[in-house]
């Protein structure tokens, strides 16, 4: 311990920033990148690219749910499971879908998909395999490869650590209003500080509220017992009983014709005179255990839980539906899971999430290149420095600059791999490991500021191949986009054209910076102890 | 129209707050400020940023809760840009600020 409560913060923000902070911008990165995941899958299609929203979306939504039960009808009379996916403004297209048959030993044989064109009825080119948004978003909190359940531990334990982080560093920092606005730019180490402390002010309610409701969103995987206290099979009980429409029946194989469409969507619009439909599910159908679950858009409301009915598929009868009230604890984890997940927010503050998750991310930058600098700074000009700097410099190269490539390359391998290619998905995802992979290992000979130099570079080529390649292999490209309205497109590209502004920024502030002398550093008071700190 | 005078109010609110801050002030107008100024400057910002965070609770409720964060970010983002790079543009700045809430004011009184 040491021997101040404000030193004891210092060194305990400092630590506890340090040990995960890679993780953290990893976790930081997909999550800020997810906040588009619809928008990026959608650009990762290409042949969705010309789908619109229908102007009378809603009006269209009744004659959609029956002509896709009776296209199933036909299609896929035998199939475990149907589905229509209405089109929604970020999801422009419907969506007819049947489960394919199980192999042995399997609970789900994965979904085929028809896409239809939502304005004139007709099937659209089906599009390329891929992830699309849903892998970063996947990333955020699986982090691929690893286990499920114990990447969602790591994470779990990284937001711990950074929501610590986050409240210490508010305890440190002392003038938090007086240094609102300010940043010193030139000053060496002050610059880098400056930084940490800009972008982590600017969002600060944001940094605080989505690592808190991240924590939030896995609550029952971390505290479980007061479920396990209270029901027999423990959270799926809670679950079960908290959403009544998540209760499954038994299967039958006993046939029994389906209910006529209109009697279920006759009490979907009693129930719900304005509803906004998202999915028309049907489970078993064609069976005497048949069910039917409709859900509808939540809309702009502070709220994660979708509306959902559930009902018989034989007499059309209502067997579930999710409470219109409910109760205070409910209204709490529901709210929180909504603020962290954004599906709520409309173009707007979508992108002022994004904009915070941005912040977020260089807030975690900078914090972490800090450490390693003031570290050098303070070296003498012949010391050999510790493995322990060596360690942090090359994991930040490799992070820091290492996550902006493979991101692009994931971009790049989705436009250039055959479309015919197989497990094309994977292969987009390898692309990307691998290159983030090629660049740690450039990352582990050499860290120095020529190699920062150098990736700049290859960041700011990989942003503007993306895209170039676009424009090469679809018959969009960005002024197309704006021609056709089509903003979402229009607003990838542009992204990827400012991140190479920015990449050349930097690569340019560097050889500035490689070529002039040291910058003398003043510390403050805060500064000195943390280096003392550190010494000790 | 409602979100841009949420939005300018807010960040007229900052700009105030930033004002308030005599080295702030000393960049912008050359001239030390008065603790009376910095008074009325920090007076006016709450009123400013409470106006801002009531228009956006009234009209979008819960929503507009996590609106006025992204408000407020954006706000000390740009002010942040001003004032440590174009300290020069801070009073044009101010001018279109003010001008941009009074028009967008008008326009939600009429409509």
């Amino acid at each position: 311990m040491k021997d101040s409560f404000f030193r004891s913060m210092t060194w305990m923000h400092t630590w506890v920033g340090l040990l995960v902070c890679w993780l953290l911008y990893l976790i930081f990165f997909a999550g800020t990148v997810s906040f588009f995941r619809d928008e990026i899958t959608l650009w990762s299609k290409p042949a969705l690219h010309d789908a619109h929203v229908p102007q009378e979306r809603i009006g269209l939504q009744h004659q959609q749910i029956i002509a896709g039960v009776e296209y199933l009808k036909t299609v896929a009379p035998e199939s475990n499971r149907w589905g229509i996916y209405l089109p929604s403004e970020r999801e422009p297209w419907l969506i007819y879908a049947y489960e394919k048959p199980r192999p042995e030993g399997k609970r789900f044989g994965g979904w085929n998909d028809y896409y239809i064109n939502p304005e004139t009825g007709a099937p659209i080119q089906q599009p390329r395999e891929t992830k699309g948004g849903n892998f970063f978003y996947r990333l955020h909190f699986d982090l691929h490869y690893i286990d499920v359940r114990t990447a969602r531990w790591i994470v779990c334990f990284a937001s711990l650590f950074m929501l610590v982080a986050l409240i210490s560093g508010v305890v440190i920092h002392k003038r938090i209003f007086k240094d609102m606005f300010s940043f010193r730019k030139n000053k060496g180490s002050r610059s880098w500080l400056d930084g940490h402390n800009v972008s982590s002010v600017l969002a600060l309610p944001f940094h605080i509220m989505i690592t808190y409701t991240g924590l939030i969103t896995l609550i029952f995987m971390l505290f479980p017992y007061p479920a396990m206290t209270a029901y027999d099979n423990g959270v799926r009980g809670l679950f079960n009983d908290v959403l009544p429409t998540n209760v499954r029946t038994q299967s039958s194989a006993e046939s029994a014709p389906l209910v006529a469409v209109e009697t279920v969507l006759d009490q979907v619009y009693t129930n719900w005179p304005n509803a906004d439909i998202t999915q028309f599910a049907i489970r078993d159908p064609n069976t005497a255990s048949a069910t039917i679950t409709v859900r509808a858009a939540t809309g702009t409301q502070v709220r994660d839980q979708t509306p959902t009915l559930l009902f018989n598929g034989v007499d059309g009868s209502l067997m579930a539906k999710t409470r219109d009230e409910l109760s205070a604890t409910e209204v709490f984890y529901d709210s929180l899971t909504a603020l962290h997940t954004g599906r709520l927010a409309n173009p707007l503050l979508r992108w002022l999430y994004f904009l915070c998750g941005v912040a977020g991310c260089v807030m975690i930058a900078t914090g972490c290149i800090m450490w390693a600098k003031r570290i050098r700074e303070r070296m003498k000009k012949d010391q050999v420095p510790s493995f322990g700097l060596k360690l942090v410099e090359g994991l930040n190269l490799a992070t820091l600059m290492g996550l902006p490539v493979a991101t692009s390359a994931f971009f790049i391998a989705n436009r250039l791999l055959p479309i015919t290619t197989a497990e094309r998905a994977d292969k987009e995802i390898l692309v990307f490991f691998v290159t983030w992979l090629a660049v740690a290992l450039f990352a582990l000979f050499k860290r120095a500021k020529q190699q920062w130099i150098m990736l700049a570079w290859v960041n700011c080529i990989a942003c503007i191949s993306i895209s170039l390649v676009n424009a090469l292999t679809t018959n969009g490209n960005l002024i197309s986009y704006v021609l056709n309205s089509q903003w979402a497109l229009f607003s990838f590209d542009l992204m990827c054209l400012i991140s190479a502004v920015l990449f050349i920024v930097q690569a340019k502030k560097l050889r500035t910076q490689l070529h002039a002398p040291t910058a003398p550093f003043r510390a403050n008071r805060a500064g000195k102890s943390n280096l003392r700190e550190q010494n000790t | 129209m409602s979100e841009i005078l949420q939005f300018s109010l807010c960040l007229f609110a900052f700009n105030c707050f930033a004002l308030a801050k005599f080295n702030h002030y000393r960049d912008v107008f050359k001239v030390r400020p008065t603790q009376t100024q910095s008074n009325q400057f920090v007076v006016v910002a709450w009123i400013s940023i409470l106006l801002s965070l009531v228009l956006s609770v009234v009209e979008y409720k819960g929503y507009g809760a996590l609106l006025f964060c992204g408000y407020m970010a954006l706000s000390v983002l740009i002010l942040m840009i001003f004032y440590s790079f174009k300290t020069s543009w801070v009073k044009a700045m101010s001018v279109i600020n003010i001008s941009v809430i009074l028009f967008s004011g008008l326009f939600f009184a009429i409509y």
